[in-house]
């Protein structure tokens, strides 16, 4: 029993670890937490939806379609908004992010209404395995998740648009004596976040039915994650998540299912009293 | 007709009462509050609960020190740190608000909500018509927490405020308590957003958690970007102007027939969002700009003087 719950929180928290990763790589390069990424998981989530069901593609290719097309939307947004606003400081900048985050979710509601919707894909049967049950939707969520992960960890440590992006997060006026565009890095920034929080959102309607909150409802959890694992430490936000899943999930077992997102929130509290760099976080964010 | 636009200005009173707390903790001291529909709900839970046994004053008390203590409680914690950090607890506090009221059946009623909440001066009433006194009651709110909100932005406690939002290592290398200051400022804010949820629940006599969406806090931020942030009279015509405006939505169903409720409602708060965007971008002043007071005096030849 606990064993199951062990291994569908670490589950739940690779789904986490996504959306954890984005938040990361736009707070360490812009600065400003992004409460839009709910509304962009939803979005991905629809997005993913409507090439599945409406025209007919498999879903790894609806997937990826839609990552595109979330990462283009987030590079828009960044074009229309954030790169308007980036002088005014970071509370303005999270504001719009919420204004933002109202707009994608109201479209997803005004297209497809509060019905729930589901993917167009074959019912599988759980795997058994050492006594315990594995969905065919936890294997995907499993594979997609690390190779994303591998894949951000290899463009972040080991290629010069990483190295670029490390630098703007560290010290962007001295990134940009060194001729490193800031915008450029911003821009890749937003579609890598974009991308990710799209592909969690397919994963989410896979685990789950996808209705106008899906994003939203991972939204607390996301950010227990960033803060978990300090805010701008990709690895970091992706042990952060695994700990959320877990926590959550055990949680279940003295807490009524829908307490769940309280328990990310008593995450936070506790972190911001104790250890407000997270786990991984080199130093505070402190004013 | 009339009972229409009472129930209009009672709806702009409630959510000028939030505007108004916001615009004390946003504009005036700079602490963003996503959670501001948390602290409405729990405002009107609280006068829900205790106006029964302690009257609807007792209630209306308990319900601005209770959202001033959960306030106090939050701002502690988050605001030592970033302005992102008080960001993201506020909207979890919110969140987790409602997910109490639905599950705590015990106390909150569950999905069910609490019914037939005692009014105000209902013996003052002539018999089938409270909006008589439902209207001048609201009103006369609204004018109270703007006096204290306003004496209070003039003050030197609000310049204080202001000075510590714009340059708050400045004001802490001159003496100010930061600290302390934003604490009282979030938890006055607070309490001033008590006083509109009880006002919400007195109005409706019967409250459950569909009310209390984030809803509440996407008009809210619309009315203080729009009137102005840090204006409290601007905050009065931006909310004034934006519940008007929302409402008149209502009657967009009836020319356009294709439009269910469920879309008009998502397109309303789309609307909101793309408002407080586009306000942020073009017109982040507001419609009735901070008056930098008496700023000029020592700035002749400057504008403003910042």
């Amino acid at each position: 029993m606990v064993a199951q719950l062990l291994l569908n929180g670490t589950i739940t928290g690779l789904l986490i670890a996504l959306p954890a990763l984005a938040l990361t790589i736009t707070f360490g390069v812009l600065k400003f937490p992004n409460f839009a990424i709910g509304s962009m998981l939803t979005f991905g989530a629809y997005s993913a939806w409507i090439f599945n069901r409406l025209l007919n593609a498999p879903l790894p290719v609806a997937a990826v379609l839609s990552a595109v097309t979330v990462a283009g939307v987030a590079m828009l947004c960044n074009f229309l908004v954030f790169s308007r606003l980036r002088d005014r400081g970071s509370i303005t900048l999270l504001v719009a992010s919420m204004g933002i985050a109202l707009i994608l979710e109201n479209i997803c509601r005004f297209a497809f209404g509060n019905a729930t919707r589901n993917f167009n894909i074959e019912i599988a049967r759980p795997i058994r395995w050492l006594g315990l049950r594995v969905n065919q939707e936890q294997l995907t969520i499993v594979i997609v998740v690390l190779v994303c992960v591998a894949v951000i960890q290899f463009l972040f440590y080991a290629s010069p648009i990483g190295r670029a992006m490390r630098a703007v997060a560290d010290n962007p006026a001295l990134a940009a004596v060194r001729g490193v565009e800031r915008n450029f890095i911003a821009n890749v920034a937003w579609a890598l976040a974009g991308a990710l929080v799209a592909l969690a959102g397919v994963l989410a309607g896979l685990d789950r039915a996808i209705d106008p909150l899906i994003g939203w409802n991972y939204q607390i959890p996301i950010f227990a994650a960033a803060i978990l694992g300090g805010l701008g430490s990709p690895i970091g936000a992706v042990v952060g998540a695994i700990v959320i899943g877990i926590t959550e999930e055990l949680s279940t077992l003295v807490l009524p299912t829908n307490y769940r997102q309280v328990v990310s929130f008593c995450v936070i509290l506790i972190l911001l009293l104790v250890r407000t760099q997270g786990l991984f976080g080199g130093k505070a964010l402190r004013k | 007709m009339i009972a229409y636009l009472t129930t209009l200005i009672v709806l702009v009173s409630v959510a000028a009462l939030v505007g108004l707390a916001l615009n004390f903790q946003w504009g005036v001291a700079g602490l963003v509050n996503f959670g501001v529909v948390g602290f409405v709900a729990l405002g009107a839970y609280t006068a829900a609960l205790l106006s029964p046994p302690l009257g609807w004053v007792g209630g209306m008390i308990a319900a601005a020190t209770l959202c001033a203590i959960a306030s106090t409680f939050l701002a502690l914690l988050s605001i030592r740190l970033g302005d992102d950090y008080l960001a993201i607890v506020t909207i979890g506090f919110g969140e987790i608000v409602r997910i109490l009221l639905l599950n705590e059946d015990w106390l909150t009623g569950g999905a069910l909500g609490i019914p037939n909440i005692p009014r105000p001066f209902v013996s003052l009433a002539p018999a089938g018509n409270y909006d008589v006194v439902l209207l001048p009651f609201a009103l006369l709110l609204v004018a109270a927490v703007y006096l204290v909100l306003e004496t209070l932005v003039r003050s030197p406690f609000g310049r204080v405020l202001r000075a510590v939002r714009d340059d708050a290592t400045a004001a802490s290398a001159l003496g100010k308590p930061v600290l302390l200051l934003r604490v009282k400022a979030f938890a006055i804010g607070g309490a001033a957003m008590g006083v509109a949820g009880s006002l919400h629940a007195f109005y409706l006599t019967y409250i459950d958690p569909s009310q209390f969406t984030s809803i509440i806090t996407a008009y809210a931020f619309m009315a203080v970007i729009a009137g102005g942030r840090g204006s409290n009279t601007g905050l009065l015509i931006g909310a004034g102007t934006i519940m008007t405006l929302i409402e008149a939505t209502r009657f967009l169903k009836d020319v356009m027939q294709v439009i269910d409720g469920a879309q008009l409602s998502a397109l309303r708060l789309g609307a909101i969002g793309l408002g407080i965007v586009l306000l942020l971008i073009l017109r982040p002043q507001g419609l009735l700009p901070e008056p930098h007071r008496r700023a000029r005096e020592f700035f002749p030849t400057e504008k403003g003087g910042q």
